[in-house]
């Protein structure tokens, strides 16, 4: 009993990471009708934006590095959408696929240049506490970074429920023509919302740096992966659907991790996966029509 | 008077193959103007060419006299003041009724004049009212297409383009869309409407142009264009 429990407090803990990092992939996909490969290295540069400021000024504390890692990724995101997406965005889901592939390569291989090609160490952020809820022990990482994912997924969600800008995006994702004709800046908000996934992506890479004591140019890849499951799996058709998918595919991994192997863990998502499309192939919550 | 909707020789393929070939029309402010024909005459692809959501071959839009809707995209078209009950409704089905209502007027800058357009329009649909918290893809036809004119009127348009506002109607609900048509259409905004149920659209519209495969054919005073043999034979089931 304990043993579960406590593989549960971690399952949360990654899975709120997975799906921050779905979320982004979500937006980029129902809303701009683009898979976005690069988002997973836009979360690893904001990884690295964060490291710099904190090795260099550390006494500037956490939240520096967090904002640090949005910037960052908030950057790449926007060079990004000028560069590849916005240009191609309209035209065969294969085209964007390529590009943005084209782009998270050259920004591995960037990161491996300047930071070396070995995982180097996150500076210890947050002092190592652990901390006791009942029969659970986390750390005092952990429960930060899961307060900051889910508090991220929460402000998404918020934003597409309850602003007009958030409404427009839920608009432009079911219908964009429609809603260009309603008087929605379609091309404003598809930029607005690879800004968005970017800073969310950065905040929490910078949050999983520090939760792991390591960061690396290819970090992005195992991450990615897992994001994009999470998205096949939910579907589209609501973004809380990717969340909680997300955190469920952090549950049975660490769920796998305890009861069988962890050499399994990393497979647990894929068979999630079969098993969902084989019988839902439009997601456990549905798609739209594309 | 300067026409509200100039369109001259506008043509639009899709790829090689011709949708609409030369058409020409005009409409004046405060009109109601019938497109009638029948499906693939090119109807809906001369709605969404007006707003920015096809380019066109060939053909000159204007609006209000001077201003290019060519040169424009779809958001700034309807800034003008041009709004769109689209085939099949093509409501944001998984948006509440309010939601949709909302982002009708997602141009309209003063919020409290938004609500309160809203609420006029859940004072003329009580239906809506009682719905405003549903997803909109769980209403019947009929309380979509009340939705869907609805969702146009909240930016209190100039020029409000319908495309088949009958279709897929129980027959007492599609005399209600048209007498809510007039009804509009009386408050002094201009209606672009394309049907194919002529008889009830002869009777609401001040004129009417007949398009078969892509051209007009035939246009003329509602009134008098019905008893054309053309239209008889192609809409009203005469002599055919």
């Amino acid at each position: 009993m304990e043993l579960l429990l406590q593989q549960l407090a971690n399952g949360l803990v990654i899975g709120s990471t997975y799906a921050v990092v779905a979320i982004g992939f979500a937006l980029a996909f129902t809303v701009l009708r683009v898979i976005n490969f690069a988002h997973p290295d836009i979360f690893m540069v904001g990884m690295f934006a964060g490291l710099l400021p904190a090795t260099q000024w550390p006494a500037l504390g956490f939240g520096i590095a967090l904002l640090a890692g949005a910037i960052g990724a908030c950057l790449v995101g926007f060079a990004l959408e000028r560069t590849v997406i916005a240009p191609l965005r309209g035209r065969d889901v294969l085209m964007t696929l390529i590009g943005t592939l084209g782009v998270a390569i050259a920004l591995q291989n960037g990161m491996a240049l300047i930071a070396g090609p070995d995982p180097v160490a996150y500076p210890a952020l947050l002092p190592r506490l652990f901390i006791d809820i009942g029969p659970v022990a986390l750390t005092l990482r952990q429960i930060v970074n899961f307060v900051i994912c889910l508090g991220l997924l929460g402000l998404v969600s918020l934003y597409v429920r309850r602003t007009s800008y958030g409404r427009a995006t839920r608009a432009i994702a079911e219908r964009p023509d429609v809603a260009a004709a309603f008087g929605v800046n379609v091309s404003r908000i598809c930029q607005f919302t690879i800004l968005l996934a970017s800073a969310m992506a950065g905040v929490a890479a910078v949050s999983v740096g520090m939760l792991y004591g390591s960061a690396s140019a290819f970090v992005g890849l195992l991450y990615g992966l897992k994001a994009f499951i999470c998205m096949l799996v939910a579907g589209n058709r609501y973004f809380e659907g990717v969340m909680v998918v997300g955190l469920a595919i952090g549950v049975i991994e660490a769920l796998v991790t305890g009861y069988l192997s962890s050499s399994l863990r990393d497979a647990a998502a894929f068979f999630v996966l079969i098993g969902v499309l084989y019988f839902r192939p439009n997601g456990l919550f549905g798609s739209y029509a594309t | 008077m300067t026409a509200l909707l100039e369109v001259k020789g506008l043509a639009v393929s899709y790829g090689a193959v011709p949708a609409v070939d030369g058409v020409s029309l005009e409409i004046l402010p405060g009109e109601l103007r019938v497109i009638l024909g029948a499906n693939g005459a090119g109807k809906t692809t001369i709605i969404k060419t007006l707003f920015g959501l096809l380019r066109p071959r060939a053909g000159e839009i204007r609006f209000n006299g001077e201003i290019d809707l060519l040169r424009l995209k779809p958001h700034q078209i309807h800034m003008l003041g041009v709004a769109w009950v689209p085939e099949g409704r093509q409501l944001w089905n998984t948006l509440t009724v309010m939601d949709n209502l909302r982002l009708g007027g997602f141009a309209v800058d003063d919020k409290a004049l938004l609500e309160r357009r809203i609420e006029e329009m859940f004072e003329r649909f009580p239906r809506l009212r009682e719905r405003h918290d549903q997803v909109a893809g769980s209403l019947s036809g009929g309380e979509q297409q009340m939705v869907a004119i609805a969702r146009a009127l909240v930016s209190a348009p100039k020029l409000l383009l319908m495309d088949e506002p009958s279709l897929g109607l129980a027959p007492l609900m599609v005399r209600d869309v048209f007498s809510l048509v007039r009804e509009i259409n009386s408050m002094g905004i201009a209606i672009l409407m394309v049907e194919q149920n002529a008889r009830q659209a002869l009777k609401v519209a001040h004129w009417a142009y007949l398009l078969e495969t892509g051209r007009i054919v035939e246009s003329g005073l509602a009134a008098e264009i019905g008893n054309k043999e053309s239209v008889q034979a192609v809409f009203l089931g005469g002599h055919a």
